[in-house]
Formats: C-alpha cells, sequence, structure tokens
C-alpha cells in the first residue's frame, strides 16, 4: 500500500524505455498483492490484457481511517463479494487476504470490534491468508493486534502477508519477524511484504518469503528488481504491484517481466517470481486451485459469448476504446 | 397459496429425506458423517458463530462438484415444491441449504437472527446457496425484504440464484418486488423462461412499465428481448397497438414469432384478428410448433 506524498522520493531515473510487453506474450501472472477496489474496469482490462490471470487483494485501509466495525464489515464482505465477481468479469481470479491493519490498530476501541468479526470472515473461500498486518508506526497498539492476528492464522492454518513500514523499514522487518517467530510460526508460511536492498537478505536468510512492490517513486523500481534477482535468484522471492488508489501501476508485474526478459533473466525464473512463487507461498491456505483460473477465464468468455451476467442493461463488458462513438 | 406461520411440516420432511438422500450418494462417507455431525452440533449450541463458521466452510468438505441427480428425483421434488430445481447445484450448494433446513424453528426470533447474520457477511456463493434455500425456509414471510434485497445484487450467480427455478418470489413477493425482479431479469438478459411464476403473475403495472421500457429501446436503435410480450397479452391497448404491427413488418423472425404467439394470447380483438394477416404463424400456434418456450430455446443467455 502507498505512503503519502510527502514521503515520495523523487524518480531516480528519468530515462524511459517504450511500452512493449510483446516479449512476455503468453505468459501468465499472478500479481498477489493489489487493492482492486480502487481501480478501474480499464484496470482489470488491461491486466487481463498482459496475461495477469490471478490477483490476490490484501485488506488494508481506504486512505482515511473508518469510524465503525461495520465499514469493516463491508469492506471484509466486498472483497470476497463484488471485488471477485468485477474480476471474474475480466478472466481474472481473485483471492484476498484479510486482516486488521496496522493503521487502524491504533483506534484500539474499534479494533476490539474488527477482532471479533475477523473469525467470521477468515474461513470464507478464496481467503488465502491474514493480510496486510504488522507494523506501520510501530506502536504498542500496532504490536498488540500483530500478536493477536499471528494467533489467529496459526489456529486456521493460513499463510501471514506482512506489510512492512515505510519508516524505519529495516528495523521494523526485524522486529515483525522476531514476532512471528516467537509464536511459532513457520517462517516458509510468512510472507514479508515491501522488501528493498537493505532487508531482503535477512529475510531470505530466516526462511521467510520476500516479497518486493514496484510502486513508483515510493517503493522498489523495476530496474532495481532486476538486480535483485541477478542477486538473489529465485527462491521465495515474490513480485508485485501493490496498486491501489496512490500513484501506482497496475502492470508492475507484466512490466517488471518484460524488462527482466529484455535484461536477459530466463524465461524460468520469470514465472517463478511473477507467477509460481506466489500460489506456492499463498496456495499454502488450500485455497488456490490453479485450474480455477481456467475456469474463470472459460467462463468470462462465455459469458462475454453468451451475454450471460453481464453487469448493466446487457451491454458487452469490452468497449472498444480507440472509437470516438460510445453506443 | 400463502403460507404465513411455520412452514416445517410435510413438505419439509419429504424434502429434507430426499435431499439427504441425495447428499448421500455425492459425498464420501466421512463427509457426509461430518455434515451430520456438524448438523447435530448446531441445534446443541445457542451460538450464531458457530452456525457461521460451519456454513462458511462446508465446500472445504465436500469440494463443489456438480452434483449427480436421478430424474426421478427431479421429479419428486418438483412434485413436491412445484418449479424448485436443484439438477445443475453444486454439492456444496445443497449441502448449504440442506444444513439450513435443519436448524430448530421453534425460537421464531432466534431462527430469523441467525440466517439473517449468515446473509449479512455471506461472500457470492453463500449468497447463492441462501437465496436458493427461500423456498425450504420456515417463516417464509421473514424473508420479503432480504428477497427484495437480493434482486438489487449485480452478481449474476446470486440473481440466478432468485429467478431460477425459485419459487419462493412468485409465491410471497409483494406486486412491487416481483415486478422489480422481472425486470431486472429482462435488465440483465436473463433466460426469463427459467422464472417460476412468470405468466401467472402478470399484472398491468408491469406492462405498462415493459411498455415505457420497449419505447425507451426502440428510440436508442436498440432490440428488445421477444419474451416481453408474454407479459402483456392482457393489458394491450390501443395506443400500444402499434408495436406488435411494427414486429410483424420490421422485427426479425423470433420478434414475429413472439408478435403472433401474443395475437393469439391476447385479450385484446383487434391483435386475434391481426394474426389472421399471418397465416403461416396463426398455423404454427395452432399446431403448438410455436410457443415461449420454444422462443427461450433458441435465444441466447
Amino acid at each position: 500500500m502507498s505512503c503519502s506524498t510527502d514521503e515520495r522520493e523523487t524518480a531516480e531515473t528519468q530515462k524511459s524505455i517504450p511500452l512493449d510487453l510483446d516479449a512476455i506474450k503468453g505468459m501468465r501472472f499472478f500479481d498477489p498483492h493489489i487493492h482492486m477496489v480502487s481501480r478501474t474496469t480499464d484496470d482489470y482490462q488491461a491486466m487481463g490484457d498482459a496475461g495477469i490471470v490471478a490477483v490476490i487483494e490484501p485488506a488494508f485501509w481506504l486512505g482515511q481511517p473508518r469510524t465503525g466495525v461495520d465499514t469493516f464489515r463491508d469492506y471484509y464482505s466486498s472483497l470476497i463479494g463484488w471485488e471477485r465477481f468485477r474480476a471474474s468479469q475480466f478472466g481474472i481470479k481473485h483471492y484476498c487476504t484479510i486482516g486488521l491493519n496496522s493503521r487502524e490498530a491504533n483506534n484500539q476501541k474499534l479494533a476490539e470490534q474488527v477482532m471479533e468479526i475477523l473469525p467470521l470472515f477468515i474461513y470464507k473461500e478464496g481467503v488465502v491468508g491474514v493480510g496486510e498486518i504488522g507494523f506501520d508506526d510501530q506502536t504498542p497498539a500496532e504490536e498488540k493486534y500483530y500478536r493477536l492476528q499471528l494467533e489467529l492464522a496459526k489456529e486456521a492454518g493460513l499463510p501471514v502477508q506482512i506489510h512492512t513500514p515505510h519508516r524505519d523499514k529495516k528495523k521494523g522487518t526485524q522486529r515483525s519477524m522476531d514476532i512471528a517467530i516467537e509464536h511459532g510460526l513457520n517462517p516458509y508460511s510468512v510472507i514479508v511484504d515491501h522488501n528493498n536492498e537493505e532487508t531482503v537478505k535477512e529475510v531470505l536468510e530466516r526462511g521467510f518469503w520476500a516479497a518486493f512492490t514496484i510502486y513508483p517513486f515510493t517503493k522498489m523500481g523495476n530496474e532495481r528488481m532486476v538486480e535483485i534477482v541477478k542477486q538473489y535468484g529465485t527462491e521465495r522471492i515474490i513480485v508485485n504491484s501493490a496498486a491501489d488508489w496512490g500513484i501506482s501501476d497496475p502492470l508492475a508485474v507484466p512490466k517488471t517481466a518484460a524488462l527482466m526478459k529484455i535484461r536477459g533473466i530466463d524465461v524460468k525464473d520469470i514465472d517463478l517470481v511473477c507467477f509460481r512463487n506466489a500460489i506456492i507461498a499463498f496456495g499454502q491456505s488450500g485455497q488456490i486451485i490453479e485450474s480455477d483460473f481456467e475456469e474463470v477465464q472459460n467462463l468470462d468468455q462465455s459469458k462475454k459469448f453468451e451475454g450471460n451476467s453481464v453487469l448493466r442493461g446487457g451491454q458487452a463488458p469490452r468497449i472498444n476504446k480507440s472509437s470516438l462513438i460510445i453506443s | 397459496m400463502k403460507h404465513t406461520g411455520i412452514m416445517k411440516g410435510e413438505m419439509n420432511t419429504k424434502i429434507d429425506g430426499l435431499l439427504t438422500r441425495i447428499i448421500e450418494r455425492n459425498v464420501n462417507g466421512e463427509t457426509y458423517a461430518w455434515l451430520l455431525n456438524k448438523a447435530a452440533d448446531l441445534n446443541g449450541k445457542n451460538n450464531k458463530d458457530q452456525l457461521t463458521i460451519i456454513f462458511t466452510s462446508i465446500p472445504r468438505k465436500t469440494g463443489k462438484k456438480e452434483i449427480v441427480i436421478e430424474e426421478t428425483e427431479a421429479k419428486e421434488i418438483n412434485a413436491i415444491l412445484p418449479g424448485f430445481r436443484i439438477d445443475h447445484w453444486t454439492i456444496d450448494r445443497l449441502s448449504r441449504v440442506w444444513l439450513l433446513i435443519q436448524l430448530e424453528i421453534d425460537d421464531k426470533e432466534k431462527y430469523i437472527s441467525q440466517i439473517e447474520s449468515l446473509f449479512s457477511q455471506a461472500e457470492m456463493n453463500e449468497l447463492v446457496a441462501l437465496y436458493s434455500s427461500l423456498p425450504l425456509l420456515s417463516y417464509p414471510d421473514a424473508w420479503k425484504l432480504r428477497c427484495a434485497e437480493g434482486i438489487r445484487s449485480n452478481i449474476g450467480t446470486v440473481l440466478e440464484a432468485i429467478m431460477y427455478h425459485n419459487p419462493y418470489p412468485s409465491t410471497y413477493l409483494d406486486e412491487l418486488a416481483w415486478n422489480q425482479l422481472v425486470m431486472k431479469a429482462f435488465f440483465t438478459n436473463k433466460n426469463v423462461n427459467n422464472i417460476v411464476g412468470l405468466d401467472a403473475r402478470a399484472n398491468a403495472n408491469l406492462a405498462n412499465t415493459l411498455f415505457d421500457y420497449v419505447e425507451e429501446r426502440w428510440s436508442a436503435n436498440r432490440t428488445v428481448n421477444p419474451q416481453i410480450w408474454r407479459l402483456t397479452t392482457a393489458y394491450f391497448d390501443e395506443p400500444h397497438l402499434y408495436m406488435i404491427e411494427k414486429l410483424f413488418n420490421e422485427a426479425d423472425e423470433t420478434d414475429r414469432e413472439a408478435a403472433a404467439l401474443t395475437c393469439a394470447e391476447s385479450t385484446n380483438a383487434k391483435l386475434n384478428l391481426l394474426l389472421d394477416q399471418h397465416p403461416q404463424y396463426k398455423e404454427a400456434v395452432a399446431e403448438k410448433r410455436l410457443s415461449w418456450q420454444v422462443i427461450a430455446d433458441k435465444q441466447i443467455f
């Protein structure tokens, strides 16, 4: 998830390579961290066209704090309901992780109420983990609810998706891992997100999964990502976009894959970090069935073909964007 | 036709027995035992969350394959509850509906709040099962608003769970909610031929709304679903007669067939006469080669 604009660094490089995804044509991608509630149908269409077949939407905050438990309930419901349906219309299989995010953990009165409803959601179909949880400001309240949710994940046998803080990242990441181990979680069931060059080594050495968010200005750029894969290989490394309501890119995973291809990384390795590893990591939930990816695509095609379930007024889901005429 | 009190009588006992038999055949022994145990547990505890967790975790135990059902069973179900069909259900959907009919019903308030709570945090497949269960739930009047709410959904599978082979809406919805269901079905291009009680609940308000809808579509140079006309046959008045003439003269073959059926079924003498000008269609109707079912079978949904 993004941070605020005041934390935005200036772009490191101004060089530009024309966008051409031909190099990765026919490859399938999995974006295991993207906040689709903030994205448009245009994004879904572009993602499907670029080869993204499945996504994971972690529960997070919505840019401003919520004031009641019911808005949390509705948000979680939308992640397993409407958003999942919307994705299916574009041939994309949608999963989610459910959790109380670190920012809103600081509203303790509300946090208590949210903790009470979490068990009602984490066992739902397609919930592949508890997430994204962890530290933001690294307050005692954040720690309290992080620990409680680690216990919840352990009880439910679900992987954990950890959000690492923007500020004081290295220490926050170490602390997140220490606490997970203290609670007896197997590092192999924990995906540590938003890594960078400073955190990756320790995360991998301690047996955790290291996810990298390709997010303009504030997180990783994809050229840096190429270098990470060249240096650290592909074991337990995952690429995601964390695209949301900030200036972000829902095509970050296929674009990074294309750049890797151009920079000489083997297709097998690209497949691991941009598709397969996410399935292995989150598949530990027992909720990811790969054949479902094709089913949602077939379903979608037949839906388009048959004109069934198309959202409103029976219009075709695909619009011709290069035409001035809107019919 | 209306039941206002507790419905768990002979009907549910029969349906329960049938569904139990079908489930037993469609799951392995371990899963079957799990379901029976959980259903027994359920009524032992005064705990909403317990029901939620069992209901939610059903597909993890049963899988999600389409059930195999004997033709005799399908007929039996239809005899007990006319219009109700489960033939293309998945096993998790059937097991969830079955679980709901195992709930104790004596405490009305508790029963209703348990089920409402399932609705309030259901994911898509759970919603499908919940809406499918409406005709089998006790206190049928308690679910009218919930059913009307479901019709507002934009999720195709949820709408179909309410609209297709489900006898609850036509039995219990008031006219306004019923008309919304029918309009929503046309707007979302559903196969209205699968709606139980469609023709029986045709009404003047619905016909007038449909006439407006047709004019709006035609103004935008869009076509209309030929099934619309079956709901207007008893309500044709002078200003709308031109519509059927237009169908005969300008529209495609399916529309002309729909126009012919409308004329044949209409209570309007002018429309009856209009059919005489189209003898080949008149003959097809008379010989029953033409029906709304025939038209539905040609349509693509």
